[in-house]
């Protein structure tokens, strides 16, 4: 999948909320992220979804297939220099483990009028092309008309039982 | 490394066996196999491939379960290769997790090469700094045995560091697959999934 060329929109916050629950997410395992930041202070306020922290990305994923096991329906959320630092977890534990995992990469600095992979921005150029190396399917939200693409991505990962993400465009309102 | 005493891991899993019921048993790298010679349980996982992830695959366990005891049969190499994992457990706070560290002082499964800074680190130092609720470190297999009991009665998360002997197995050469076949943990996992559906 190409990143599309139409210009990112800041993705209020609530909408977002709204779409992760839909996808029926109990527990957003997660690493801070300034990019998504406004998402992640109302995911604390309301605790309908339990958010539990973790020192690393390969934290998170390691934790969050361990709440698959517990019969949870977990959402990693990281960054995408998180994304380069978890990469054999995410092929030793999400792939090999063969665990529907759904992640939510935030592409912090991406220049909003142009596709990632066309940034100036290696962290956001290489995010894309990464998870292709690894056959993982993700979906571009470039704006709250994309936010049904969370429950999309859910249910690939629980059919194909692995990975699936979300690239969150531009930083999220 | 040669004056520490040492206790043989076949005694302190032993030891462990002795009081396995319904537990979930997270096991990773040397303590894989004997640990699998004592029993296999429907609540059995194995970690392979992602070292030092034991701990934090069995926190997710214990937080999707909490009535289950979770206890981590983890190695001194894997651990190290993520500390952070102790700030993240102690933060959670699980209140029936016992992470028990091998600390034989050697990377055993890659050729018995030594582990960073041996004779002077200690894992129970770490956890307490990290903020386990209790840690406890043996070098034989009596006091451990007598010690356990308490220590799995105690609001975790605990940490025990097991000084054992190395095993220095003659190093295997792996054969390269043939074929996409589920790993360990792939296989192991919903079994344990189903395990836990009722619990």
């Amino acid at each position: 999948m190409v990143g599309q060329a139409r210009r990112a929109e800041p993705i209020p916050a609530e909408a977002l909320y709204e779409a992760v629950r839909a996808a029926g997410v109990t527990d957003v395992v997660a690493v801070p992220d300034t990019h998504v930041r406004s998402l992640i202070a109302l995911m604390r306020e309301r605790g309908e979804m339990r958010f539990i922290q973790t020192a690393t990305e390969d934290e998170a994923i390691t934790l969050a297939a361990g709440l698959v096991v517990g019969g949870r329906r977990p959402m990693v959320q990281i960054q995408h220099a998180g994304l380069f630092a978890c990469v054999n977890h995410l092929r030793g534990v999400a792939i090999e483990g063969r665990f529907p995992l759904l992640f939510m990469i935030g592409l912090l600095n991406r220049d909003p009028e142009k596709a990632p992979r066309d940034n100036y921005d290696s962290m956001v150029r290489y995010t894309e092309p990464i998870l292709d190396v690894f056959e993982v399917p993700y979906y571009l939200l470039d704006g709250p008309e994309d936010v049904g693409q969370i429950e999309v991505a859910m249910q690939q990962a629980l059919e194909r039982n692995g990975p699936a993400a979300v690239l969150i465009g531009d930083q999220t309102a | 490394m040669a004056d520490t005493k040492r206790m043989p891991l076949d005694g302190a899993l032993e030891v462990l066996h002795r009081r396995r019921d319904d537990q979930v048993v997270v096991s990773t790298m040397t303590a894989i196999l004997p640990w699998r010679g004592k029993d296999v349980t429907d609540r059995d996982l194995r970690c392979v491939g992602f070292m030092g992830g034991a701990s934090t695959f069995g926190l997710g366990v214990a937080l999707a379960k909490p009535e289950v005891p979770v206890w981590i049969l983890d190695g001194d190499g894997s651990l190290a290769m993520q500390l952070g994992s102790l700030l993240t457990i102690a933060n959670a706070a699980p209140r029936r997790f016992l992470h028990v560290v091998f600390h034989n002082g050697v990377y055993d499964t890659s050729g018995s090469q030594p582990v960073l800074a041996e004779g002077r680190m200690s894992f129970t130092g770490l956890a307490e700094g990290a903020g386990y609720a209790r840690v406890a470190r043996f070098d034989d297999v009596e006091s451990f045995d007598a010690a356990l009991d308490e220590l799995l009665d105690v609001d975790g998360p605990v940490l025990v560091e097991l000084m054992t002997e190395p095993l220095r197995r003659d190093y295997v050469r792996p054969t390269p697959a043939q074929e996409r076949l589920p790993g360990p943990l792939a296989q192991d996992w919903p079994i344990v999934r189903d395990s836990l559906a009722s619990a």
